[in-house]
């Protein structure tokens, strides 16, 4: 075995794992072909597919995917500011930490959705309530992860910056902040996630033009082949979004040993 | 203690806000008429139909998806060839975010139990595969190495060996996995099932009466937040001082 | 020869005779080796790690190998264990060639943290190779005592392995090893990370417990010095590949004891040879 052989190795694992994907499309149109499930609920791949196509042809499809990907984004990144500028603020000072800190870790686990019923009554049925849902369902993962960034701080590096005679602010930018960078980033990869999650789900409360709210009503009206290709492009903007976060770990978290 | 003093302020703050200028309307509620409609909804049985309602589907839908995530994670992290053959496919499912089954679910089995209860298995599914395959592909070589040297055969290795190596990571997975499926109950019943604690919320909500949203969101505060204490006390009770080393490893 | 093992040799002249007489016989042992090396090659990744290895072990013969680390103990270790596989050549265990672990064939990890099972008492990690020999329940708890007992463990049988000290969580490896009644034990530098007491008191163990048992041993090690102490038969390793660059007999007088036989002129005649020997071939 050398590194050439590996190398073909995982490129031959990786066709016939995407063989293997094919082969689970092909097993589902064969089920949808068969009717083993009625077509009102399981179109085949094949129609989900044509109807995608129609949508794009038609621009609906595609307003719609670009709506809902803008909210998602806008959402994430009001969130990830507001979640690392925040926690910067209680995260510098351990005083603000030891005040702050037990209630943000009893308000984490609670479901990010909850906030839906107080942004509508503030806001109403609006874009604006959307984000708020959105900023506000996702700042948690950031927030804390920043505070913890900074708490985490190896107690060597803060007396560097004692030594060095840095100034608070220049220990935050320059030590404590990068010192926080793996973990920030690691929560924005769960922030986008949760992003996208409240983005669908405030399309479908809020009755806003979207993909997540177009599912919801080709499923009231039984039209399944739209509802799947929806699901399947909801799937692909986090698989996308996924992968852009990857490249963009990689470049910034390059002087990391890697793991 | 110093972690009560800011809710505490913040409350009390809210409350003389909400007496000296009267905020009270349709849209907010003052502290002290939050807690009297979370009370009174305790009382009147509220509380309880819709939290037994969530909480029965959020454990129905991690005993299901649970035991699927936990037989894939075995096969793939016990087998490579099969994980490597599934990768694409796995890779194209996971982000596939829960809630946009909530559309197919409901298409298929209508408002209800069964919908939610679909997309809570789905949702608890993937954490606890993922903390399976990451336990078994944990455990220190060395150990498979002495099972080897030992010849344990196949039952004994997975039983004396694989299992136990995991168990700690297997139930951090699970109770991630309960976080999880509580949080998909109740987003499932805000966006459209007309059951349990989100729904609760959302009437309230519809209904103008703040004091019984923010009740109802105390609620949810409070039993997701005793679930998640009870899952860690039970963590640290059932893997106390001889399974802390397989953990960190 | 060297001329240097020549002058030393020269040197020591007077204590060799001595020594003579003292001999061991150890013709009892059987002529027909245990372990062969056949013109092994191992690769790794496309790198020679291992270039033609030939050696046989004979019956209860102890056997140490040294080198500089990373000149391939441990791998030559674990193709004895059935543990890896050669690329060329083979190794032949009871006149079969090894294929995969053997029952009789028992391994002491260097890294003893990782080998024993965190979750199991000692007792229960002597008892995990007793179920894998299937040996009866009610025979268990007397076999898992007595293996404890020869090991000094008697009384800890029911503290986990964390609970434990680094030379006791060897000792516990070592009581495992033994409940597998092995023919041949392989050490991997077992006593590499204690302290010099220990390490002391543990070889003695292992001298005395192969006495009893009559189990060959093939012991991995840093340690010149417990390599002479223990061996029947030293094998000094070279880097670069891997390969067998000398082989030392050990004709010190058993039973061994740290304080006589460390002074033994014979010891420290081999001592200078072997640490000559190593230091030349790093040069
Ligand atoms: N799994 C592996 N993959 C690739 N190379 C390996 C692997 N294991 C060992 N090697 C290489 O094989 C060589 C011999 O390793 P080995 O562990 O046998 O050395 P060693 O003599 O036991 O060293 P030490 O005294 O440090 O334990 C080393 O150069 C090492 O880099
Ligand atoms: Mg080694």
């Amino acid at each position: 075995m050398n590194k050439n052989t590996t190398r073909t190795g995982k490129i031959l694992w990786l066709l016939a794992s995407l063989a293997f994907a094919a082969a689970l499309i092909a097993g589902w149109q064969l089920i949808a072909n068969m009717r083993l499930i009625s077509p009102v609920f399981l179109p085949g791949p094949d129609r989900a597919f044509d109807a995608a196509v129609t949508g794009f042809e038609s621009g609906e499809l595609g307003g719609k995917l670009l709506l809902t990907v803008e909210r998602m984004i806008y959402g994430w990144v009001l969130s990830s500011i507001l979640g690392v500028a925040l926690g910067t603020l209680i995260g510098s000072s351990a005083l603000a930490r030891s005040y702050f800190g037990p209630t943000l870790e009893f308000i984490r686990p609670l479901p990010a959705s909850a906030i839906a019923p107080i942004a509508i009554t503030l806001f109403g049925l609006s874009n604006a309530s959307v984000l708020v849902l959105i900023a506000f369902g996702t700042i948690w993962p950031m927030l804390l992860a920043t505070i913890h960034g900074f708490a985490a701080i190896h107690p060597r590096l803060t007396e560097v910056g004692h030594v060095l005679k840095l100034s608070r602010l220049e220990t935050i930018w320059k030590i404590a902040l990068p010192n926080a960078v793996p973990d920030i980033l690691a929560s924005m990869r769960l922030g986008l996630t949760i992003s996208l999650i409240l983005t669908i789900v405030g399309e479908m409360l809020m009755g806003l033009e979207g993909i997540g709210n177009s599912i919801l009503l080709a499923a009231r009206s039984f039209d399944a082949p739209n509802l799947y290709a929806g699901v399947i492009l909801i799937g692909l903007i986090g698989l996308v979004s996924n992968l852009l976060l990857d490249m963009m770990d990689r470049r910034l978290l390059r002087w990391r040993p890697s793991r | 203690m110093k972690g009560l003093v800011f809710p505490l302020v913040a409350l009390v703050a809210l409350q003389i806000l909400a007496m000296v200028w009267g905020i009270e309307s349709d849209n907010l509620a003052s502290p002290v008429s939050v807690l009297q409609a979370a009370w009174t909804a305790a009382l009147d049985g509220t509380v309880l139909t819709a939290a037994s309602h969530t909480l029965s589907t959020t454990l129905g839908g991690l005993a299901i998806g649970g035991t699927l995530g936990l037989l894939l994670g075995l096969l793939i992290g016990l087998v490579q060839p099969i994980d490597r053959l599934l990768t694409v496919s796995l890779e194209f499912l996971r982000p596939v975010p829960s809630v946009a089954l909530i559309p197919i679910a409901l298409l298929i089995f209508g408002l209800g139990y069964r919908m939610e209860l679909v997309i809570v298995a789905k949702g608890c599914f993937w954490p606890i595969l993922i903390m399976t395959r990451a336990a078994i592909r944990g455990i220190h070589p060395r150990l498979m190495e002495v099972s080897r040297m030992l010849k344990l055969g196949p039952v004994a290795r997975i039983w004396k060996i694989f299992l136990p190596a995991a168990l700690p990571r297997l139930f951090v997975g699970l109770r991630l996995a309960a976080g999880v499926g509580l949080t998909i109950a109740v987003t499932v019943e805000i966006a459209t099932n007309p059951y349990g604690l989100g729904y609760a919320v959302m009437f309230a909500q519809q209904s103008f009466r703040p004091d019984l949203m923010f009740g109802m969101l105390l609620w949810i505060g409070i039993i997701g937040w005793s679930f998640n204490a009870f899952l860690l006390f039970a963590q640290n009770r059932l893997f106390g001082r001889a399974a802390l080393v397989g953990a960190r490893s | 020869m060297t001329a240097f093992d020549q002058a030393s040799a020269r040197k020591l002249k007077n204590s060799e005779q001595l020594f003579t007489g003292t001999e061991v016989d150890k013709g009892m042992k059987s002529a027909e080796p245990l372990i062969t090396f056949r013109n092994v090659c191992l690769d790794f990744v496309g790198r020679r790690i291992l270039q033609d290895i030939n050696l046989s072990i004979g019956r209860q013969e102890f056997v140490c190998v040294v080198g500089p680390s990373g000149c391939g103990k441990t791998t030559t270790l674990r193709l004895i264990a059935g543990l890896l596989q050669p690329t060329s050549g083979e190794i032949v265990y009871n006149g079969k060639p090894v294929r995969e672990p053997a029952r009789d064939i028992a391994v002491v990890f260097q890294d003893y943290t990782n080998a024993l099972l965190p979750w199991r008492t000692a007792a229960g990690n002597v008892s995990l190779a007793l179920e894998a020999a299937g040996v009866p329940r009610t025979e268990r708890p007397d076999r898992i005592a007595a293996l404890l007992e020869k090991v000094g463990l008697g009384n800890r049988g029911e503290a986990y392995p964390s609970e434990l000290s680094g030379g006791m969580q060897q000792r516990l490896q070592i009581a495992r090893c033994l409940a597998q009644e092995p023919s041949v034990l392989l050490m991997d530098e077992p006593f590499g990370a204690l302290d010099a007491m220990t390490r002391q008191h543990l070889q003695d163990q292992v001298l005395r417990i192969m006495d009893q048992s009559g189990t060959t041993v093939f012991f991995v090690t840093h340690d010149l010095e417990e390599a002479i102490y223990l061996a029947d038969r030293v094998i000094a390793l070279a880097p670069n590949p891997g390969r067998v660059a000398e082989v030392f007999d050990i004709k010190l007088p058993r039973p061994r004891n740290q304080l006589t036989t460390r002074e033994d002129p014979e010891f420290l005649r081999l001592r200078r040879k072997i640490f000559d020997f190593v230091q030349e071939s790093e040069a």
